[in-house]
């Protein structure tokens, strides 16, 4: 172990610094609950640098809000059947105390989502727009589209953030394993989150109250 | 025991280090080198016109906005403090929608009571001259007319310190070198 040499070669402070700064960038946390405002589950990953949440959106919810936005009911209700999170990745590097602030990439095009064994990649904007084109959708409802899904690929100084649809092109209710990857500290980071959920295409109503 | 001592001195040493450079970690990213900063025209919901070029020696901040997008939605008020903190002393705010008609935006504004200028971007013609890959999006463009700063993700933008950096970057050179 190079702390170990350091240490032998009388360099102490090196050999500390690079102990704490290691152990503090590895550590990844995974957690999942209910998202307070959306009251819809949720999955996160953190760890010194960043943080990425994923929450369920259901179908009934994108199929109203893309109808809003000028799109006819069938290309609504593609997009709502085809497993739509909403998705927050920040660069909170600047926020650590124990590290040095440093900016963040990622590539939507690196990431894996594994399905029933079957391996894709998130659907980006590229990837919707063409379909909207030959679908001939309105030039304002494509402008709603695009920048309500969440970027491609992205560099994050630190306190850069991000809000936006994340599209896995899955069923509703499937589940699958999400493989992400992200450059940062001069290197690139994987994490995989596994056991994430579509939401399922219900229609919840209001709780009964008293 | 002479060891012990060593690695406590640089245990300390380096929590020192650290907490000293994150007491000055910036909010507002600085980009990598200053670009002249492409000009446009846009009007708002009363045809007001709004040429960037026009507030060559002033500050200009432009944020880049949709009524759908949540941090978006948070920082309205923030921007809109700024504006009243900021608007008599050379610095211009110009809250960008993209891509809504005026019945939306200002549905959201009007709750708001906003009474910066906010242009309308309804082809998203301007937010593709800049380059924006998310909202919101918000760049500062200095007395010289480049851009600066660039923040991606929402902010409090009535805090002192970026209050203080805009009308610093506002003042006339006479006036900064006294």
């Amino acid at each position: 172990m190079l702390y170990l040499k350091l240490i032998k070669s009388g360099c102490f402070l090196p050999a500390v610094f690079l102990v704490v700064y290691s152990s503090s960038v590895n550590a990844v946390g995974l957690k999942t609950g209910v998202d307070d405002q959306a009251q819809l589950p949720f999955w996160e990953t953190s760890t010194t640098g960043m943080s990425l949440r994923f929450v369920q959106r259901l179908p009934v919810q994108t199929r109203a809000y893309f109808m809003a936005r000028g799109f006819k009911p069938e290309h609504a209700e593609l997009i709502a059947q085809s497993c739509v999170f909403q998705t927050v990745f920040k660069n909170i590097s600047h926020a650590d105390k124990t590290t040095v602030p440093s900016k963040l990439e990622y590539n939507l095009l690196d990431w894996v989502v594994t399905s029933k064994g079957t391996k894709s990649r998130p659907k980006t904007r590229q990837d919707w727009a063409k379909e909207w084109q030959i679908a001939k959708v309105k030039k304002s409802a494509q402008i709603a589209f695009e920048w309500s899904l969440y970027p491609t690929r992205q560099e994050y100084k630190p306190s850069d953030y991000n809000w936006g649809m994340m599209i896995f092109n899955l069923k509703p209710g499937a589940i699958f394993d999400l493989e992400i990857s992200w450059q940062q500290y001069g290197k690139v980071n994987k994490s995989t989150i596994k056991g994430i959920q579509c939401a399922p295409d219900i229609n919840p109503q209001p709780k009964d109250t008293e | 025991m002479k060891t012990i001592v060593y690695l406590l001195i640089a245990v300390l040493s380096s929590v020192t280090m650290f907490t000293t450079a994150s007491a000055e970690r910036p909010l507002l990213p600085l980009v990598k080198k200053p670009y002249k900063a492409p000009d446009f025209e846009l009007k708002d919901e009363n045809d007001v016109v709004y040429r960037l070029s026009d507030f060559r020696g002033k500050v200009v901040v432009i944020n880049f906005w949709a009524t759908w997008c949540p941090p978006c939605r948070y920082e309205m008020p923030s921007l809109e403090r700024l504006w009243n903190k900021v608007k008599d002393n050379n610095v211009i705010l110009l809250a960008i929608n993209v891509g809504e008609d005026a019945d939306t935006i200002f549905g959201f504004t009007g709750e708001l009571q906003l009474t910066m200028p906010i242009p309308m971007d309804v082809n998203g013609d301007v937010i593709k001259l800049y380059p924006v890959t998310g909202l919101p999006t918000t760049y500062i463009i200095n007395r010289e007319g480049l851009v600066t700063h660039r923040a991606m993700g929402s902010r409090e933008w009535d805090s002192d310190s970026i209050v203080k950096k805009l009308l610093k970057m506002a003042e006339p050179p006479s006036k900064k070198s006294k």
